[in-house]
């Protein structure tokens, strides 16, 4: 038998450099479909990601509010009047000893 | 054995065999092919509906009700998220929910409330599939709920809104219900838009009940938007605490103090005693709810002269310099007597105003026609709606007649016969200071100045204001109303309250005026119900808390007050921030 004739090997390749076109096209299918699978999964991951962040941002929300109200009651001018007064000794001046200074 | 080894041996292909094989197999393909293509093509409703019952879900965005803060960016009410705990009855009994007796007593114990009554509320009605257990607990509390993981106990978000000034701006700025609805102040008269509405979106979850496709909006939620006050917070903090004061010194039933921004009509400061505290609303009385500096109407008494004054000058029937005889000290209209404290005897303008001489203002009333005076009161807002546009506020009244006998005009111009609220006998005071230019009030921050109606004539509005610097002089009406460093321009006004069939024990004591009267800023008028101590002068009452407040306003303002030169310091600033 001769052997270079079936060289299957060589046929194979013979046959596919027949018909690369049709293979390019086939691997470019594969390709698009794990692009696909790719971005359809990333676009998941990022939805996910940004609702994350809503749900973090109604959290800090929801901290700033409670933040706000301690920072309210804190700094109540009336408590304030008292600490200044009664713990610091301070008093407002009266109009009339004030003095008045002019910035040029 | 040997059969076997013989077929090894010898291998056949038997035909029939293989055609068994490719068509069973080809038929597997196919079968496979057309239930793919059922699937996919013919029929895929049914699979993808079963796929969106298992991923599909709507979640919403629950809005917070705006914020209400003062002109300074302090919060005056603030909602914050907070939990309902509420129970499905059927429930309960359909997953047996008694078995487990230390959760329920767990429940009751975090939400402080014997457990009988919280079991009673579950098993009144075994048929309902809701009731409130309790409702605004906090996120910590509600935390300790879910995890108690009892069967039909279920959490539901809702809001509470918190007032951290409490009962110094309680009656302004109202309150809303448990629903989060504005029932009254300017919670009410501004709910629609502090309200906003829950956004509603389908999404699509994966199996850990991570979001992971967003699909279209089922409602478009719509942000609830923030609202700024003309308040000043400092301001207000100092009327009501003053004003707070004067009532209990006095013994007063109510009180009502208006501070008013000259220059643009914006409300400062509006306080009221009695006060309640918004944050607790479960012991509230109407009496202390009600915003009495415009809902409450009263006789001002003298505290009006000054736009009597006004009007005479105004029609040209008194001159400014024109001395008035009002000795002996009363006279006689129509039967009726008009009295002054003691004999005067020839007053200028200025002294009738600083002696408060009934006799003197009611000659001055006389002297011009009753339309004119009416006209005055009319135009500076007596009778009218200010324009600060919240709810309950009330007009007063100014009796509109075609027969007026001499003694009724002359009550008129010392103040009975008419009722106004605090807010209008503030707003007729900045209208002096303003250049006779009265402004509607605003209670929201204005970003820039209304356009106002020229009422008086600059000149006339200027010469009372000057006239009514003497009132809190020495010799004047209130001296306690006197401050050192910002001329005061004011008027007290004692008034008796009508009873049935005349006039009765009580009195209204009051006080308005603007400063500094060189530069005017604010106008305050001091409203003081019913006081019941040794004192009852509008001038002995209203004056101190009036004093007090205009001249710690006026420091927060940074105004300067009229002081000797060597008190004034020039000073040179090497301006870093340019």
């Amino acid at each position: 038998m001769d052997k270079s004739r079936l060289d299957l090997t060589r046929i194979i390749l013979n046959d596919l450099w027949l018909h690369r076109w049709v293979l390019l096209l086939a691997t470019l299918v594969m390709l698009n479909a794990v692009a696909v699978v790719y971005t359809s999964y990333m676009s998941r991951s990022y939805t996910n990601q940004w609702d994350q962040m809503l749900q973090e941002r109604d959290r800090l929300d929801i901290e700033w509010r409670n933040l706000l109200l301690e920072e309210q009651s804190q700094s109540e001018h009336s408590k304030i009047t008292n600490i200044a007064t009664k713990d610091l000794n301070m008093k407002r001046p009266l109009p009339n000893e004030e003095v008045v200074v002019r910035v040029k | 054995m040997n059969k076997q080894a013989k077929r090894i041996q010898k291998p056949q292909l038997i035909h029939w065999r293989l055609y068994v094989v490719v068509a069973f197999v080809s038929l597997l393909f196919i079968t496979l092919v057309v239930r793919a293509a059922y699937i996919q093509i013919i029929e895929p409703d049914k699979l993808r509906y079963e796929s969106d019952m298992r991923t599909l879900r709507t979640t919403s965005r629950e809005v917070q009700r705006g914020l209400i803060s003062d002109r300074n960016g302090e919060m005056l009410a603030v909602s914050v998220p907070v939990r309902a705990v509420w129970v499905d009855p059927k429930r309960v009994y359909a997953r047996d929910g008694f078995k487990d007796m230390r959760r329920w007593q767990a429940l009751a114990d975090v939400l402080h409330e014997p457990l009988t009554k919280i079991l009673s509320r579950v098993k009144r009605h075994p048929k309902k599939r809701f009731a409130y257990l309790k409702r605004q607990v906090t996120p910590a509390v509600a935390d300790y709920i879910k995890l108690l993981n009892l069967p039909g106990v279920y959490l539901k978000s809702e809001s509470r809104r918190y007032y951290p000034a409490g009962e110094i701006t309680s009656q302004l700025i109202g309150i809303t219900n448990i629903d989060g609805i504005g029932i009254e102040g300017i919670e009410k008269t501004y709910d629609t838009w502090l309200t906003g509405t829950p956004s509603k979106q389908k999404v699509r979850k994966s199996r850990d009940g991570l979001v992971v496709e967003r699909l279209d909006m089922v409602q478009e939620g719509e942000n609830s938007n923030d609202l700024v006050l003309s308040i000043d917070q400092r301001i207000q903090q100092l009327a009501y605490r003053e004003l707070k004061k004067a009532t209990e010194i006095n013994l007063a039933t109510s009180g009502s103090i208006v501070v008013l921004d000259i220059r643009t009509g914006e409300v400062l400061a509006m306080a009221n005693t009695p006060s309640y505290n918004p944050n607790s609303t479960d012991k509230l009385q109407a009496f202390r709810m009600r915003n009495r500096a415009l809902t409450d109407t009263f006789e001002p008494g003298s505290v009006i002269k000054p736009f009597v004054v006004a009007a005479a000058l105004e029609a040209g029937t008194i001159q400014d310099n024109q001395l008035i005889d009002t000795s002996p000290g009363w006279m006689r209209l129509g039967g009726r007597r008009v009295r002054d404290g003691r004999n005067y005897g020839d007053l200028s303008l200025t002294d009738i105003l600083v002696h408060s001489s009934n006799v003197g203002i009611s000659k001055v009333a006389l002297s011009m026609p009753i339309e004119q005076l009416l006209g005055t009161y009319a135009a500076l807002g007596l009778g009218t709606y200010s324009g600060i546009d919240l709810i309950g506020e009330s007009t007063g009244v100014v009796r509109d007649s075609h027969r007026w006998s001499d003694f009724e005009r002359a009550t008129l111009s010392f103040g009975y016969g008419l009722t106004i609220t605090a807010l209008q006998l503030a707003r007729m005071y900045a209208t002096l200071g303003s250049k006779g230019i009265l402004y509607p009030t605003s209670i929201v921050k204005l970003k820039k100045k209304p356009e106002g109606v020229q009422v008086l004539s600059a000149d006339v509005a200027n010469k009372v204001m000057r006239m009514l610097q003497g009132v809190t002089k020495a010799e004047g009406t209130a001296v306690r109303a006197h401050i050192e460093g910002y001329p005061v321009a004011g008027k007290t006004g004692t008034s008796r309250k009508a009873v049935a069939g005349g006039y009765g024990d009580d009195y209204v004591a009051s006080f308005a005026g603007v400063a500094p009267v060189n530069n005017p800023r604010l106008a305050i008028a001091v409203m003081i119900n019913e006081p019941k101590g040794d004192h009852y002068y509008g001038g002995d009452i209203a004056g101190p808390p009036f004093a007090k407040v205009m001249s710690g306003s006026l420091q927060m303002l940074n105004v300067e007050p009229v002081t000797s030169k060597d008190k004034v310091k020039i000073a040179t600033l090497a301006r870093t921030n340019q």
